[in-house]
């Protein structure tokens, strides 16, 4: 892990400078994947903070297993940022935002819609203050449209977006299949709301020399809903998925002696590599198994010889053996087997910041690389108030 | 107005799902994108695909529509020489082959360089292009698998999750973000360059703050739909037959107002739950409260009042609901597509709006096999009709 920003790591988007009102998950997320790419990205924040700020857990200290008073989420998604306070509710708050915006590309706000007119962001403003500037709006339910005034982090985002109606399946719903649905872990359908707002922000930047600066309408839902874009074309199809049969057949999670692994084979070679895999047992060598829809039918009797075969061997015995056949296997990593993965420090996907409470500590930077090397984060998460140098104009 | 990436042309090469849904939404937001496949190696779905219960090729898909379709053989180095023409007159080439196939097929970055200078090229692979495991075979749920995510994913008490096609889309999503940062670059210096996206490292930065948790000392675990600050926090069942709420209560106000609308308000002022901490500590007697009141309720009617409220919340909505809702629609998300017999069906648009210029989304279906080659290699290429007769009868274009 290094910690130094040279001058060609600083990315692709080096030119570009964000001013960020981010309050949620969706909207920070897309001012850090622009700032990972070397956008100079300022937060502002409320007096007191972000609500980021404020989101446990928090993250241990450096000298013990007391918490800190960082945020996890805070700190990883704030990484590189500055940050300045400015009180938008009163004067000179919007005055001093209009400065900041001057000096800006970007500007992304998850303020609520009515909320925005007081701030002096709405759409109508902003356009005729900085013609320029591309105004990404990041909102659960969009800007506009029946529901736009409809609230929801995660969990409602997921369950609105379709994805979250349709999980867990595989062996976890085979084990609970009367429980209730099941998110996605993380806060993943409010990052897909920030990532669907990044790629907006840098298609509108790429019109800005014919179009000049415009709007950008983001809903977390309409993101979720497009990455699950699969159910709706196989309900085009005749077929309404469910959470109960729309596991693979076979392969799926597997439970082995120390851990869990996934198996999918698709395409025939695989099911050969999966056969040599497990021995070339009497019951993999039926005739009849040798086509995919029989497999598919008997997927029960064949996963029942797999997870056998499995529970009591290594998950990092049967990938290694797997992959070598080209079975497509993997192991259920651990937070703290990626942080130890040889692939993951080859890649260099972990870069060493402060974090002020816990210290120094390996923080994601980016899944990209750019002509073969890994990206770099300017800075750990700012301390409130922290600007490393002012945004362009006043200050 | 254009569309904003109108100008855009893409020499697309991605196969499964990954790096054509990333191809597939910028060809939505206006630039060129041709698909590029034989009969030997067409898009899977224009193949059976049993496992789905499909016998034979989809009338739809939804990451080949908006593209023009050509075919090239690859094995052939004819068609190779086509493709690097293709890519001579393209900005971008996008691949997801594993690592080293496309130098094998005398197609790696040196090779289209070679035929345009500023060229952008984007790879998209399971582990990335170097690195111990850069070789390894992978599909969606492996990438979960790989990242963290599935692992954090579950039941408390459950196994971890597969991940699916979702977990490819936002491989794509990110990948088109990463590509668009790549052109701003070239647009500002006049250079292309590689992109390399990882799919598991997707995955990994949907969970970047827990795998910073973990680098602190702490110790991350599934969680089912449990928050680590909101409570009641979840998925409740509600009236009918596998229906539920998704509701969230963020703050005491809005606790207040929850125990107000089920009725009960002097759960507002229980000792149990007077605050978060509380709350979250008595987070199974919470739920049973929630699921008495939310179970005696539709759950739309209940995710309105609630919503009325000031409190997140939704029906747990099924695909149905989902490509009949007036507000998806209204914003684009749902659109309608036409199949080839004319036949219209709801599809997923690109999720953004923006301000000015064309409409974006959805133009056109999915193309047939080699259906744009009359302007790929005709007006594009400049191709005589000999010229590509003679390529198709020594099965280059095939």
């Amino acid at each position: 892990m290094s910690g130094a920003v040279t001058e060609d790591r600083r990315g692709p988007l080096a030119a570009f400078r964000i001013v960020a009102i981010a309050n949620g998950v969706a909207a920070a997320y897309a001012a850090r994947m622009l700032g990972a790419m070397g956008a100079k990205v300022l937060l502002i924040e409320p007096v007191g903070g972000s609500p980021l700020r404020r989101e446990p857990p928090f993250l241990p200290s450096e000298h013990g297993a007391k918490a800190s008073e960082q945020s996890a989420l805070f700190a990883y998604l704030a990484a590189g940022m500055d940050s300045e306070v400015i009180d938008l509710s009163s004067a000179p708050g919007p005055e001093t935002l209009a400065l900041r915006l001057a000096g800006a590309d970007i500007f992304i706000d998850d303020t609520p819609v009515p909320e925005r007119a007081a701030f002096g962001t709405d759409e109508a403003a902003v356009a005729a203050l900085f013609p320029g500037l591309v105004h990404v709006s990041v909102l659960s339910f969009g800007a506009y449209g029946p529901k736009a005034d409809w609230k929801g982090e995660d969990v409602v985002i997921q369950h609105a977006g379709g994805e979250g109606n349709l999980l867990p399946n595989g062996l976890a719903v085979e084990m609970f299949p009367d429980r209730a649905p099941l998110k996605i872990g993380g806060h993943f359908g409010a990052m897909q709301g920030g990532i669907a707002a990044a790629l907006g922000a840098l298609a509108a930047l790429w019109a800005r020399p014919d179009a000049g600066g415009q709007a950008v309408d983001v809903s977390s839902q309409d993101a979720m809903l497009a990455v699950g874009a699969f159910a709706i074309q196989r309900l085009g199809d005749g077929s309404i998925e469910h959470r109960v049969e729309r596991s693979f057949r076979y392969g799926g999670v597997i439970p082995c002696a120390d851990g869990y692994l996934e198996l999918l084979t698709l395409e025939q070679r695989q099911w050969d590599g999966l056969v040599e895999l497990l021995g070339r047992p009497e019951w993999a060598l039926d005739p009849a198994l040798g086509g995919n829809i029989e497999r598919s039918r008997r997927g029960p009797e064949i996963n029942r010889h797999i997870r056998e075969w499995a529970l009591v061997r290594r998950v990092d015995d049967i990938v290694s053996a797997g992959q070598k056949l080209g079975v497509p296997l993997a192991r259920y990593k651990t937070p703290a087997e990626i942080l130890g993965g040889g692939q993951e420090a080859h890649r260099g996907l972990f870069q060493r910041v402060e974090v002020e409470g816990p210290g120094s500590l390996g923080v994601l930077v980016s899944p990209f690389h750019f002509e073969g090397r890994a990206l770099a984060l300017r800075a750990g998460p700012p301390v409130l108030a922290h600007c490393s140098a002012p945004l362009a104009v006043g200050s | 107005m254009a569309k904003p990436l109108a100008g855009i042309r893409i020499a697309d090469f991605t196969v499964h799902n990954a790096g054509p849904f990333c191809t597939h939404l910028l060809s939505q937001l206006g630039a060129e994108v041709i698909k590029i496949e034989s009969a030997m190696r067409p898009d899977a779905f224009r193949k059976p695909h049993p496992v789905y219960g499909r016998e034979g090729p989809a009338t739809f898909d939804q990451v080949a529509s908006n593209k023009l379709s050509v075919r090239i053989n690859l094995k052939k180095p004819e068609g190779v020489a086509l493709a690097k023409r293709i890519v001579a007159a393209s900005d971008v080439a996008t691949e997801s082959f594993r690592p080293g196939v496309m130098d094998r097929l005398g197609l790696g970055y040196d090779a289209l360089r070679a035929v345009r200078e500023d060229i952008v090229m984007l790879s998209v692979s399971s582990s990335g292009q170097g690195g111990p495991d850069s070789h390894f075979a992978g599909y969606a749920p492996l990438f979960g698998a790989w990242g963290g995510l599935g692992e954090l994913t579950g039941y408390a008490d459950g196994p971890p999750v597969e991940i699916r096609h979702v977990m490819d889309h936002t491989v794509g999503m990110n990948a088109a973000v990463a590509l668009m940062a790549a052109l701003h670059r070239r647009r500002e210096t006049g250079q292309g360059g590689q992109v390399d996206v990882a799919a598991r490292e997707v995955a990994a930065s949907l969970v970047g703050d827990m795998l910073l948790l973990a680098a602190a000392g702490g110790a991350p675990a599934r969680m089912g739909n449990a928050h680590a600050r909101m409570a009641p926090h979840g998925v409740y069942a509600a009236k009918g037959e596998d229906r539920w709420l998704a509701l969230e209560v963020d703050g005491d106000r809005e606790w207040c107002a929850l125990a107000a609308l089920m009725g009960v308000a002097e759960l507002a002022t229980d000792p149990r739950f007077a605050n978060e901490n509380a709350r979250r500590l008595h987070r199974e007697q919470l739920d049973a409260l929630v699921t008495q009141w939310s179970c005696g309720l539709e759950a739309d009617e209940s995710a309105a009042l609630l919503q009325q409220a000031g409190i997140g919340a939704h029906a747990s909505w099924t695909t149905p609901e989902i490509a009949a809702d007036a507000h998806l629609r209204s914003r684009g998300a749902i659109v309608e597509v036409a199949e080839p017999d004319g036949k219209l069906r709801a599809a997923v648009g690109v999720p953004m709006r923006l301000s000015k210029g064309a409409e974006i989304g959805i133009d056109k279906g999915t193309p047939a096999l080699g259906e744009h080659e009359d302007y790929v290699y005709g007006e594009l290429l400049g191709l005589g009709r000999e010229e590509r007769r003679s390529l198709e009868e020594a099965q280059v274009i095939h």
